[in-house]
């Protein structure tokens, strides 16, 4: 069975969370990493390629800073964000790129059953969630998001680069007013942090991608380097230069 | 069958070399990968300034679907001589034709190795071994 590292920073920084995610996707050679993260403060992130201005809600979020995997706009308050950096070789990053996400989201929605909530790829039509023009994450869907009560309750977005990939997951616990009318795992089931939800997501993943997590860590090189590329992910020179 | 007037690299761009100067895309793979058939899963493309130096493997440009954003690597060492702008403001020209109207880049070649890339044929048996 293989076996992967498993970080968990809760209540970090924005510009380390950013940081660590991008020093672990451009590091060749390292082992798997799954990330269980929170933030503080609470931090609203954008799409890589995302104009700020195409996101009117981004001015009341508090901290801002800009992702480098794509999508829409995500205000990290009240839920899990994952990553996964890994080779493309590894796992469920072998072979056809959807086929990448339906495996990650396999996990979510076996974690998200054993708190009780019936989570399922969206497929063919729209979402009750769905929205023009707010430019978020979660008010826009394709085939293959999760979705619970008709919402969206995933977010997952990918950057690949130099032979590996980070896979961005963000897991709504409860709601925020930028995100209104989305799937949470509150109005889903129960109310959940973080932390408690953090074990069921653990063995989901073990389970579903056949890998074993040794809890880790980061490296000294790797949070040397985390600091180094973090300063940019909040630097309004990246942020608002869409 | 794949056109065969060009190499390919592992991170599935094409190279068509024409003397000193070398065009280059990315392949139907490629594009079938970040957008599963559906022209509007391409969402951006940001490609480079004429007159960048690239070096072979480096990135020159980046593309973004509804899956993934992902660099595109150069295969070849140049500078940037030509830009098709037009596929930044159109990625349906890409996904309706990446050999010809969806040509990204034109650079003058520093070298003309092209170490590392494959034939169609080789890079035909590379892509089915890819979708498994």
């Amino acid at each position: 069975m293989a076996s992967w590292r498993l970080i968990t920073t809760w209540g970090a920084t924005p510009e380390f969370n950013m940081g660590l995610d991008e020093a672990l996707l451009s590091t060749a050679g390292l082992p798997p990493t799954l990330r269980f993260y929170s933030w503080k403060p609470d931090t609203l992130s954008l799409g890589y390629f995302q104009k700020l201005s195409d996101v009117p809600g981004a001015e009341r979020a508090g901290a801002l800073v800009r992702r480098i995997t794509g999508g829409g706009a995500i205000h990290h308050v009240r839920e899990l964000t994952f990553s996964i950096t890994a080779d493309l070789s590894v796992g469920p990053y072998a072979g056809e790129l959807r086929e990448s996400y339906a495996r990650v989201h396999a996990a979510i929605a076996r974690a998200l059953r054993a708190h009780g909530v019936a989570a399922s790829l969206r497929g063919v039509g729209g979402l009750q969630s769905d929205r023009d023009h707010t430019g978020m994450c979660f008010h826009h869907s394709t085939d293959l998001d999760l979705a619970w009560n008709g919402r969206k309750g995933v977010g997952s977005a990918q950057r690949r680069k130099g032979g590996r990939v980070l896979h961005h997951g963000s897991i709504k616990l409860g709601s925020s007013p930028l995100e209104g009318d989305i799937a949470t795992l509150e109005q889903g089931a129960r109310a959940l942090t973080a932390q408690e939800f953090a074990p069921a997501l653990r063995a989901a993943f073990e389970a579903e991608l056949g890998v074993e997590f040794e809890a880790a860590v980061p490296e000294a090189d790797e949070r040397e380097l985390a600091r180094e590329l973090g300063r940019r992910y909040v630097s309004q020179e990246f942020v608002r230069s869409r | 069958m794949r056109p065969d007037d060009r190499k390919y690299s592992p991170t599935h761009e094409w190279v068509k070399i024409d003397g000193e100067t070398a065009t280059v895309g990315i392949t139907d793979f490629a594009v079938q990968e970040l957008s599963n058939g559906n022209t509007s899963d391409l969402v951006y493309c940001d490609l480079p300034e004429v007159g960048r130096s690239v070096k072979a493997g480096q990135t020159f440009g980046e593309i973004e679907s509804v899956k993934a954003v992902s660099d595109l690597n150069s295969p070849v060492s140049g500078e940037v001589v030509d830009v098709n702008h037009v596929i930044e403001e159109h990625l349906e020209v890409l996904a309706k034709d990446p050999w010809k109207e969806g040509w990204m880049v034109k650079f003058k070649l520093a070298s003309k190795s092209t170490e590392g890339l494959m034939d169609a044929a080789q890079y035909e048996k590379f892509v089915a071994q890819a979708k498994h």
